[in-house]
């Protein structure tokens, strides 16, 4: 027992202490006497080590796999000494990367790969120095514009990526958690299996009719007026965020948007159809209230992936389900919306589409709806010095069928709470 | 665009309004959070119409108010207040109306002050005083709520702003408050979604209040 908790202290350490090299350069030392050497083999050079760093890289998040799976095991009854022996190789195995990744990390800075000191006096080879966008794409030769925009594009794909690593491991490591990183407590994970069952059945009953992505947003817009439901493809979706606000570009949105009911009558002309599989956006659209953008992954599933806020009136390419609104009051629920979809994700992983939207549904009144602690509508935040109407909606015990049976100010109604008043109650 | 109220203060009866409650005003805005972003103004000018024979002068609306304001630089309001009407024309039109010298300004306003950040809100807090003096005639202030455009579904919003504003205020025990009454958008032809058009109008009918606050001082000193 002792041990374990000593291996976990030290996998915490090794997590902790692993900066990426290109957070690390925040002091700009100055280029050390690569001056004799020739420019091509300065770029040859850079590009090598940025390849030795990149396969470091994949090493660590291997080795954060195994390590995480050593510990998975062991909380498995009746082991042997098996799980130590893993998580004793895997640690230094994780030391030893880190350590050269530090080294190729050094000399990539040395060489002025990781900061700009050298571009403006690059060489008179014409040739510049390799450089490293904050996302970790590569563009070998900063010259080239398309390439940057390369970069750009490849930023979102990798954070996509990177996130669902994240995702998969927690949902596979962690299935009951929240916010609480409360790996020990079998108490915890006891208590959540045994509420599980009774919760399935509540799910197959309701939801034994919306399997399919189709039927679910079909459904969404029959059981809530008010809504407009719109999906895409995920290219599309960034054309016609950043024609938003459309007042002005109706056109435009009319060629791109696939409306749900319409890709619906159009199925026999072909050259309007949006397959299904296809779609990657849900667009969710309370007229003067709010748009909530959710993400599929993969494409066609019913599968979640982010969910953001933004004012009805917001438009630009930053609208995406992984950016952020210009708004504080939008902010704070996407961050809300992030957890209560890792919640859905992790308790009702089938079933999170579903959830998720009549979550975001209940957002409606967020312009009208009083906290149910404090009573009033606006408060001033002590946190953030903002004054904010309630943004939390509470996501544990949110069920779907609340929202489809009142309209009314009923004691059914979903219930809200500011911030500092949710907070103080839990 | 994002909507506003515009409030006018109404001096408590007996009392005028000074620089020490703008000092106030601006003050309790600070207290709340707020965070100073930089200067406003906005111009309200009264024309009159340059007629040869001055008996027409009753065919003509008494009251022809023009507005700029700092949001639309390329823009000039204008607004007819018996008639119900608003109309949005380019800033060019002022120059148009001095070549044909068909109106001529008889009183010009400016409303100037500072612009303050509260998270989603924006408020500005401004004095009203004559072109050409720097005579105090009265305290503006905009209330803004950024992130939505409906007004009717930001009432509720705007009415709590306003209690909680009450509230900061009413500690300084200032010598009267500020006043917001909204005008009947739809006599003027305009929608829920908040325009331009609306402030020129909210600033319409403040003029026609602070007018009257004068007149009423005025009648009691006689």
């Amino acid at each position: 027992m002792l041990q374990q908790q000593q291996h976990q202290h030290h996998l915490q350490s090794a997590v902790a202490a692993a900066p990426l090299p290109s957070s690390s350069s925040t002091t700009t030392t100055p280029p050390s006497s690569i001056a004799g050497e020739a420019p091509p083999k300065q770029v040859a050079q850079a590009m090598d080590r940025l390849g030795q760093a990149a396969r470091l890289i994949a090493n660590i998040r291997l080795g954060a796999d195994r390590l995480l799976e050593a510990l998975f095991v062991a909380a498995q009854p009746h082991q042997s000494s098996k799980p130590l022996h893993l998580f004793r190789q895997e640690d230094e195995s994780m030391r030893q990367h880190l350590q050269d990744l530090r080294t190729v990390g050094k000399q990539l800075e040395e060489s002025g790969v990781l900061n700009e000191s050298l571009r403006s006096r690059s060489n008179s080879w014409g040739l510049h120095m390799p450089l490293v966008c904050p996302d970790g794409a590569v563009v070998a030769y900063a010259w080239k514009r398309q390439l940057a925009g390369q970069a750009g594009a490849s930023a979102v794909d990798r954070t996509r990526l990177a996130l669902k690593a994240f995702t998969d491991q927690k949902r596979r490591f962690f299935p009951h958690l929240n916010d609480e990183e409360d790996g020990e407590s079998t108490d915890n994970v006891s208590k959540k299996h045994r509420n599980l069952p009774a919760q399935a059945e509540d799910n197959q009953d309701i939801l034994s009719d919306r399997k399919t992505l189709s039927d679910l947003l079909t459904n969404m817009e029959k059981d809530v007026p008010n809504l407009k439901v719109l999906t895409y493809e995920r290219l599309d979706w960034l054309k016609r965020a950043s024609s938003l606000p459309d007042s002005a570009n109706d056109n435009i949105m009319e060629a791109l948007k696939h409306n749900f009911h319409s890709s619906r009558i159009l199925r026999s002309a072909p050259q309007n159809v949006v397959s299904m599989d296809k779609i990657a956006v849900i667009e969710l659209f309370f007229p003067s209230v709010f748009r909530a953008v959710v993400s599929l992954h993969p494409a066609g599933s019913t599968d979640p992936d982010s969910v953001a806020f933004f004012s009805p009136d917001e438009g630009g390419s930053y609208m995406h389900s992984r950016g952020s609104s210009v708004y504080h009051v939008f902010r704070q629920i996407t961050e809300h919306a992030t957890v209560a979809l890792q919640y859905f994700l992790g308790i009702r992983s089938k079933t999170a589409l579903h959830y998720l939207l009549h979550w975001i549904c209940s957002y409606q009144t967020l312009f009208t709806k009083v906290c149910n602690k404090c009573g009033r509508l606006l408060a001033m935040d002590r946190q953030s010095a903002l004054i904010l109407p309630p943004v939390h909606r509470p996501y544990q015990t949110f069920s779907a069928s609340k929202v489809l049976s009142s309209q009314d100010q009923s004691s059914n109604a979903p219930v809200a709470y500011h911030i500092g008043c949710f907070s103080d109650d839990a | 665009m994002p909507l506003k109220w515009v409030f006018n203060w109404q001096p408590n009866a007996g009392s005028t309004v000074n620089s020490q409650i703008l000092n106030e005003v601006s003050q309790c805005v600070e207290s709340m959070n707020g965070v100073k972003e930089g200067r406003w103004k906005a111009t309200l000018t009264f024309y009159k119409p340059m007629l040869r024979d001055q008996a027409l002068a009753a065919e003509f609306p008494r009251e022809f108010i023009g507005i700029s304001l700092p949001e639309q630089p390329n823009k000039y309001y204008f607004i007819l207040r018996g008639n119900k009407i608003v109309l949005e024309a380019d800033s060019s039109i002022q120059l148009i109306m001095e070549k044909l010298q068909s109106y001529k300004s008889r009183v010009a306003l400016n409303f100037e002050g500072f612009q303050y950040q509260l998270g989603d809100f924006q408020l500005r807090v401004g004095k009203v005083v004559p072109t050409h003096s720097e005579n105090l005639r009265g305290i503006v202030m905009e209330v803004e709520y950024l992130p939505i455009s409906s007004l009717e579904k930001s009432k509720q919003i705007m009415d709590e702003f306003v209690e909680i504003w009450q509230e900061a205020v009413s500690k300084r025990s200032l010598p009267g408050h500020f006043m917001h009454i909204e005008p009947n958008f739809s006599e003027y032809g305009l929608a829920d979604h908040y325009t331009s058009q609306h402030t020129a109008v909210q600033y319409a009918h403040v003029m026609g209040h602070l007018i009257a606050t004068v007149q009423a001082v005025q009648a009691g000193r006689n």
